[in-house]
């Protein structure tokens, strides 16, 4: 009985932001748009969560990575910090 | 021939001459082993994600070019010795580049420059409009 509202909860639109807009590129300089595939914390956002498509993630992951060994994004902590 | 691209990073407290400088070294070794080069460009100072041995600050540097394997490991031996250098990255961005590829790549970001050029001067002739506008979108964003 109880299970039934959690299911509503957890339905979401899912899509891959990078197949939807094909102008979108994943580039490790282009922080702004990493940003948004990372939580607060640093980490990298698990595809069942955002929802990119296998390909993409892996591109992304790439990206965050070396974004990540120039400084652009943390490692781990809080990105403003 | 490969195409790499180089992000170095330099000390905030760093002086013109000592920037200039190893951009100059730089640049000579990619000529040196007959490279060329498409696009240097100073990102300026920038904040970085996490210190950097004790830096919270530091002077980005932008290199496009064509080179060779040998050209990379200089380069990177160079930024190993220089005290000045925090940290650099170097990627592959392709494979083979050929000189029409060459002339190509440099025709293409000729064609980005002019561009970012123009939109900057409609920019500032627009933003005493704008201004009020663009502090309320910023404001929004950082909220989020």
């Amino acid at each position: 009985m109880a299970q039934r509202p959690q299911k509503k909860l957890f339905t979401r639109r899912k899509s891959c932001r990078f197949c939807g807009e094909k102008e979108l590129t994943i580039n490790y300089k282009d922080v702004k748009t990493l940003r948004s595939f990372v939580s607060e914390r640093g980490k990298i956002i698990p595809r069942r969560i955002v929802g990119t498509c296998a390909t993409h993630q892996r591109q992304l992951c790439e990206a965050i990575k070396q974004a990540r060994q120039i400084a652009f994004l943390p490692y781990s902590g809080s990105t403003q910090g | 021939m490969r195409r790499y691209e180089t992000i170095f990073i330099l000390r905030p407290n760093a002086g013109e001459d000592e920037i200039n400088k190893v951009v100059e070294s730089t640049t000579q070794i990619i000529l040196n082993e007959d490279g060329t080069i498409l696009e240097m460009n100073k990102w300026g100072m920038k904040k970085l994600a996490y210190l950097i041995k004790k830096e919270s600050l530091g002077y980005y540097v932008y290199c496009d070019y064509a080179g060779t394997p040998a050209a990379v490991a200089e380069i990177e031996r160079k930024f190993r010795i220089d005290d000045n250098v925090l940290k650099y990255l170097t990627i592959k961005t392709a494979d083979s580049i050929t000189e029409e590829g060459i002339e190509k790549a440099l025709a293409a970001i000729s064609a980005k420059e002019t561009a970012k050029l123009d939109s900057e001067e409609t920019d500032s002739t627009y933003s005493d409009n704008d201004d009020i506008d663009d502090d309320d979108e910023n404001s929004i964003e950082e909220a989020e």
